[in-house]
């Protein structure tokens, strides 16, 4: 999934300072599954916000929606109507939800409630962790499916490095080091052998290096 | 030797006498009740509840006793088919197993129980003041007087030993002032004959009273207190209001000390020569407590003679008080107190660790006092014709825990042998499980049911409210304006009816509430009293009564949480109770009707483990008639206790497995599947889905209504000491099996050692063993009776035989065993030198090295989770604590069910233990699974949590946050669905979830908000 935070209030409050009324929107998958941008996120900032004018004496109402996926133009345009009558949005989505929106309502101003962290895995509840980098082409046939592009502080594909200490990254001590996880599944899986093959360098035109990515599959485009 | 033939009743009883209304005979009753049996719970004072109802906190949770105990007494007092008789005292009993006749007189109460409204009226107005017993007599009550706040029943008693009318014949204030006319200066005694199948005593104890042979000068020194005073000191109810002070000068104590064993392991007279078991824990529990009470940093220190904290957790809440807490231990035997000096401080003198004299002051010493069988047990076993051992504990083996001398009498708790409260919880349900199994044929047919009319289909009429005001007597009457606020109560939105009552409880309010309902319509209720906790139950039913649903009824709570706290405010308080029933009628127009739909139950037992806990587990169940399967993963059923010599009482262990093992196997109900696995489990209570698998791969599913897991523990295989590496170094069980294989060889060894806590009271696994040191001073003494001239040492750290174990330990030092004290950072080291061993140790008495020659080395290995509890503990969906064990859904009052529904524990796979205990645990558990197999169907749902198919985002929140098991992914639907069987209506679910997906039914965001929005008049 991708996961997301929602800012500190301080910078979303000044964020949407004046706009009236003000569209706190919601999307219902990965948002709402990172407790960031679901219908109850939405109604707690939405009354946050509120309180916040109330108490500073500003006016302006907060409306509150939320749709399935911001980043889905069929979804987005279900509440055209509402966001017309809006001053601003506020989306508590991720990035691509953001400025789904921007495109849909080219004259509002759209605004970002969220940060969006990583692609990630669930750790146990309230706690994810980042696990792929989208680098276009997938290498964990090789590292035991552990990734060290997305899990090694250098993005090593030889590792590990100098600085891995009793399992840890030399960055932190609450880091593991993912080529010693490498080296210990491939242990455990007989394996070892895997690690004779050394990695050329790396192309990273596919991670967006060679700038801005796009898919196109023709067998599915009208 | 085991089962006699018992001459049996042929007409049999199906209702049991439990006698004791402490928690023991609470949870017998309970049990007992909710399987099919009527129930005459005999409780000797005013009201149930005992000596935990005197507690403060208990340990090793720190749990409010009060608050653990209060809902137990509550469902006791409720309970349709436990009939309660305070005052009440057993008489005689005749008769036989199966069909008795008791015996009881009830004394007088002199207050009518059907028309006291505990007001309180009566003691404010009563001029005498007696000793409270409640409160360990710290404080006074008056001759009228309810035992404690929380009391069950909640009725006033008259002491007719104090009572100025009954002593000179006149005063009689609490007649004239009783609102209720439930005063009866003429009730007399009565005698009443009870026809019951079967008897559970579970008598308890009362505290060794250090004034008897009074050494440390506790009848002199006023700070001197015990440690039941003690608890009273530290409790909210208790005589200072739950601030810790001395009762002397009302001073703060910055210095406590609390001196062990006082009345216990002590061989003078009128002491008891075993050990109470409990202290050392609750010492420290009331030394943790102390410091929590204290504004100023408190010093504790406790005076030991060993620490026997051997229970479950018990050893890391000792590791806490001393490392994080700071509770000072001291090992020394304290023998006297002196005055320190004018301003009533205790001087103790001790010599330390390092051999130093020492001498210090305290402000206060607590002497725990230990457990002695009070002088009326001992009197009543007479009369019944029950066997009491040396110490007047009632006579059990170690086979037969629950089972007194005389058929269809049973035992629990304290009068059986010094315990705690989990144990006492545990033989209580087990002593249920005995009572029951005799009668299981005449089950339900003396149980009562309640009838009710058809519920009215509220759906189309528009709301209309009834509010009825309670004045409580005074409690609420006094301190605000109840017509005023019953008027404004009728101004609010969808109001019919508002009217202030007097008692809104009382049976004829309570009629009269049924009629209005009826005349006017009526489809929500609100009741503005007393607490919901004790009260609720009472109006929903008599909603259902008047034909609606139960799920339409609100309280405000506005005496407890209003004009009790704010009784010198009665203008706010007023205000207060205007809002309080504002928010419950605004919640009450949103209340919804609820139904629990029946479920059909499985009525099969599934248990896991062949062990003893095991077989006694199924054969338990399947004499109840329930059909078992009994999943063991060897070859054969018998488990530890196959490589087990005797049990510290001598009594043999291998023809007992031999008998149980042939009693499981020709046991019709029992179905045994050996060399067989747990897979999978599915389903829930009522109908759970097994999946076994056997030693060929073949899959078996089992269809059961509840499980029971006595999956049983390994021994710690040392890596230490040399074991494996010397056939002389074994393991204690290793030892047995040369003592019943090969004692000529035994005969010939001249110096034995036994290493203690091999593996256990060390960082990685810190728990105690609890069975180790009574093994090995048993094999100990084997070991001399084949050899006098033996020389035999065992090396410890704390020597815990506790109970009446304590009793061999003395035997070992008699006989010349010697015990060498060793620190768990100087282990004793083993040495091999041309094949022969010496052992090494520092002796902390003298604080030198030792060395030993020895020709055996026996470890008292650890007794560890086995491998497969990660497996079960998947399948079943049951936790395991940070040791590996099984964890109980409550360490003090269910300690041998799991947090999900019909699935139980018990045994080793529960905590290290011995076998009585083990057998104790496995019959409770028989008696556990029996409240549900016992009955055809459960009811499900009512208040329980669903979910809104069409917004769940299937992001498994709800699965991760359910301590229930109750939300299941449907893997069809791709949603989320919670179970209303498993739904325990605790609502983290609906909380939790990010898209508001769930419904907690009863608890819902409208119903909340409702009520929040009245708050502020929104």
């Amino acid at each position: 999934m991708i996961t997301l935070e929602q800012k500190k209030f301080q910078e979303i409050e000044k964020m949407t300072k004046g706009y009236n009324p003000l569209l706190v929107l919601g999307c219902e998958t990965c948002a709402a599954m990172s407790f960031a941008g679901g219908q109850r996120q939405v109604a707690e900032l939405a009354s946050a916000i509120r309180v916040a004018r109330k108490t500073t004496e500003q006016k302006g109402e907060v409306l509150e929606d939320a749709v399935a996926r911001q980043c889905e133009p069929e979804f987005v345009d279900l509440i055209a109507d509402k966001v017309g009558g809006c001053d601003a949005v506020l989306s508590i989505a991720c990035g691509a939800g953001v400025q789904l929106l921007a495109e849909r309502f080219q004259d509002k101003v759209i605004l970002p409630g969220c940060n969006t962290t990583f692609l990630g895995v669930t750790e146990e509840l309230g706690v994810w962790s980042e696990r792929c980098a989208g680098c276009g082409n997938c290498i964990l046939d090789k590292t035991a499916g552990l990734c060290p592009i997305a899990r090694c502080s250098k993005q090593l594909l030889n590792g590990p490095c100098g600085g891995s200490m009793n399992g840890k990254c030399e960055i932190s001590k609450e880091v593991d080091c993912v080529w010693q996880l490498i080296i210990d599944r491939l242990t455990r899986l007989n394996r070892l052998e895997m690690l004779e093959e050394i990695f050329p360098v790396k192309d990273w035109s596919p991670a967006g290096h060679g700038g801005p990515r796009k898919m196109v599959r023709e067998d599915l485009k009208s | 030797m085991i089962q006699k033939e018992i001459k049996m009743a042929e007409s049999k009883v199906g209702a049991v006498m439990v006698v004791g209304g402490g928690i023991g005979g609470i949870q017998a009753a309970l049990d007992l009740a909710s399987s099919g049996y009527y129930v005459y719970l005999v409780e000797r004072s005013a009201a149930i509840g005992g000596r935990m109802s005197q507690l403060d906190k208990t340990f090793p949770t720190n749990d409010c006793a009060m608050c653990i105990l209060g809902p137990k007494l509550v469902e006791c007092g409720r309970h349709i088919n436990i009939e309660l008789l305070t005052l009440s005292e057993v008489d005689s009993i005749s008769g036989e197993e199966g069909d008795f006749e008791v015996k009881v007189i009830q004394y007088p109460r002199y207050v009518d129980m059907n028309k006291c409204i505990a007001c309180g009226i009566c003691a404010e107005k009563c001029p005498r003041k007696v000793d409270n017993e409640y409160n360990a007599r710290l404080g006074k009550r008056k001759a009228i007087y309810l035992k404690y706040p929380q009391a069950i029943p909640l009725k006033y008693a008259i002491d007719d030993r104090s009572c100025i009318y009954f002593r000179k014949g006149k005063c009689k204030a609490c007649e004239k002032f009783c609102p209720a006319d439930a005063i009866d200066f003429e009730d007399k005694s009565r005698e009443l004959t009870i026809r019951v199948g079967s008897i559970v005593l579970s008598h308890g104890f009362a505290t060794f009273d250090p004034a008897t042979r009074d050494i440390y000068g506790y009848s002199r020194y006023p700070n001197i207190v015990t440690s039941l005073e003690f608890e009273r000191i530290l409790s909210a109810s208790g005589p200072s209001g739950g601030h810790l002070i001395r009762s002397l000068d009302n001073k703060e104590p910055k210095k406590i000390a609390w001196l062990q064993c006082v009345g216990s392991r002590d061989l003078h007279t009128e002491t008891k020569s075993y050990c109470s078991s409990v202290c050392c824990t609750y010492a420290i529990k009331q030394a943790i407590t102390a410091k929590e009470h204290s504004h100023e940093p408190l010093d504790t220190a406790i005076f030991y003679i060993d620490m026997r904290t051997c229970g479950k957790d018990f050893e890391q809440y000792y590791n806490r008080a001393r490392d994080e807490i700071g509770v000072r231990f001291v090992k020394s035997r304290i023998t006297n107190i002196l005055p320190a000096d004018e301003t009533g401080n205790l001087l103790i003198r001790y010599t330390d660790e390092v051999g130093n004299r020492v001498e210090e002051d305290f402000d206060m010493v607590v002497l725990s006092v230990g457990f002695v069988v009070p002088e009326s047990s001992i009197d009543l076993a007479k009369k019944i014709g029950i066997e009491l051992d040396p110490y007047n504990f009632a006579s059990t083996s170690s086979f037969e825990p629950v089972q007194t001398s005389r058929p269809g009498v049973y035992v629990c708790g304290v009068f059986e042998a010094p315990k705690d409260i989990p144990d006492t919880v545990a033989q209580a349900s087990a002593a249920a499980a005995g009572a029951s199994a005799a009668l299981a044929e005449v089950r339900g047919t003396r149980i009562k049911t309640r009838e009710y009319p058809p519920e009215r289909n509220v759906s189309k009429e528009p709301i209309r409210i009834g509010v009825f005001v309670c004045h409580c007597g005074i409690n609420i009457g006094g301190v605000v304006n109840v017509p005023e606020i019953a008027e404004y109560a009728g101004t609010l939105p969808y109001v019919d009816y508002a009217e202030g009552h007097l008692f809104t409880c009382s049976e004829d309010t309570q009629a009269m509430m049924k009629e209005v309902i009826i005349e006017r319509q009526l489809n929500r209720v609100v009741v503005a009293s007393c607490t919901p906790r004790t009260h609720e139950p009472l109006f929903r039913e008599t909603c259902r009564e008047a034909g609606i649903n139960p799920y339409l009824f609100m309280m405000a709570n506005i005496r407890d949480q209003c004009t009790w706290v704010h009784m010198h405010k009665p203008e706010e308080a007023t205000a207060k109770c205007r809002d309080l029933i504002r928010m419950a009628v605004a919640r009450a127009a949103m209340l919804e009707p609820l139904y629990e739909i029946p479920q059909p139950i499985c009525q099969e037992g599934l248990v896991v483990g062949g062990g003893v806990a095991g077989m006694t587990a199924a054969l338990g169940l399947a004499e109840q008639g329930f059909k078992t399967h009994l999943v063991e993963k060897k070859k054969r059923l018998g488990g530890h206790a196959l490589r087990l010599h005797t049990t510290w009482r001598e009594e043999k262990v291998q023809p007992y497995v031999e008998w149980l093992v042939k009693k499981v196997n020709e046991h019709p109900l029992i179905n045994v599947h050996l060399q067989t696995e747990i897979k999978d489990v599915s389903g829930s209570v009522g109908n759970f889905v097994s999946t076994l698998v056997d030693a060929e791969g073949k899959n078996t599913e089992v269809r059961h209504g509840a499980a029971i897991i006595a999956s049983g523990g390994d021994s710690y295989k040392p890596k230490e000491y040399l074991y494996g590496e010397d056939a002389n170094i074994l393991l204690s069980l290793e030892l047995d099996q040369q003592v019943m294989q090969d004692p000529e060889k035994l005969k010939r060894v001249n110096t034995a050692v036994f290493i203690q806590c091999v593996g256990s009271r060390e960082p990685g696994r810190p728990y105690c063993s609890k069975v180790c040191c009574t093994h090995s001073i048993h094999s100990a003494l084997t070991l001399k009776e084949l050899n006098p001239a033996m020389d035999i040492y065992i090396l410890y750290r704390d020597i815990r035989t506790y109970g009446e174990r304590e009793d061999i330990y003395r035997e070992a030092r008699a006989k010349g065993i010697r015990f060498v004290r060793y620190d768990r950072d100087d282990k004793p080291r083993v040495k091999k030198t041309d094949g022969k061993l010496r052992v090494t140790v520092k002796d902390q008495a003298i604080g030198m090295s030792v060395q030993i020659d020895t020709d055996i080395i026996t470890l008292a290995s650890a007794i560890v989770p086995p491998a497969e509890s990660d497996i079960l503990s998947r399948a079943f969906k049951v936790p395991v604590n940070q040791d590996g064990f099984f964890m109980e859904a409550h360490a003090k009052l269910r300690p041998v069910e799991f947090a999900s529904a019909g699935i139980f524990l018990c045994g080793l796979a529960h905590g290290p233990k011995a076998i009585d205990e083990a057998i104790s645990q496995a019959k409770a558990t028989v008696s556990k699974a029996c409240t549900i197999l016992s009955r055809k169907k459960i009811f499900a749902g009512g208040d329980v949590a669903r979910v809104d198919e069409t917004k769940c985002i299937l992001c498994l929140t709800c699965v991760r946050t359910c301590p229930y098991e109750g939300p299941r992914v449907d893997e069809e639907e791709g949603v989320v669905t919670i179970d209303a069987v498993a739904c325990q209506g605790c609502g983290n679910c609906a909380s939790a979830c990010p898209r508001g997906a769930i419904i907690a039914g009863h608890n819902t965001d409208e119903q909340y908000i409702a009520e929040t929005n009245a708050l502020y008049k929104l």
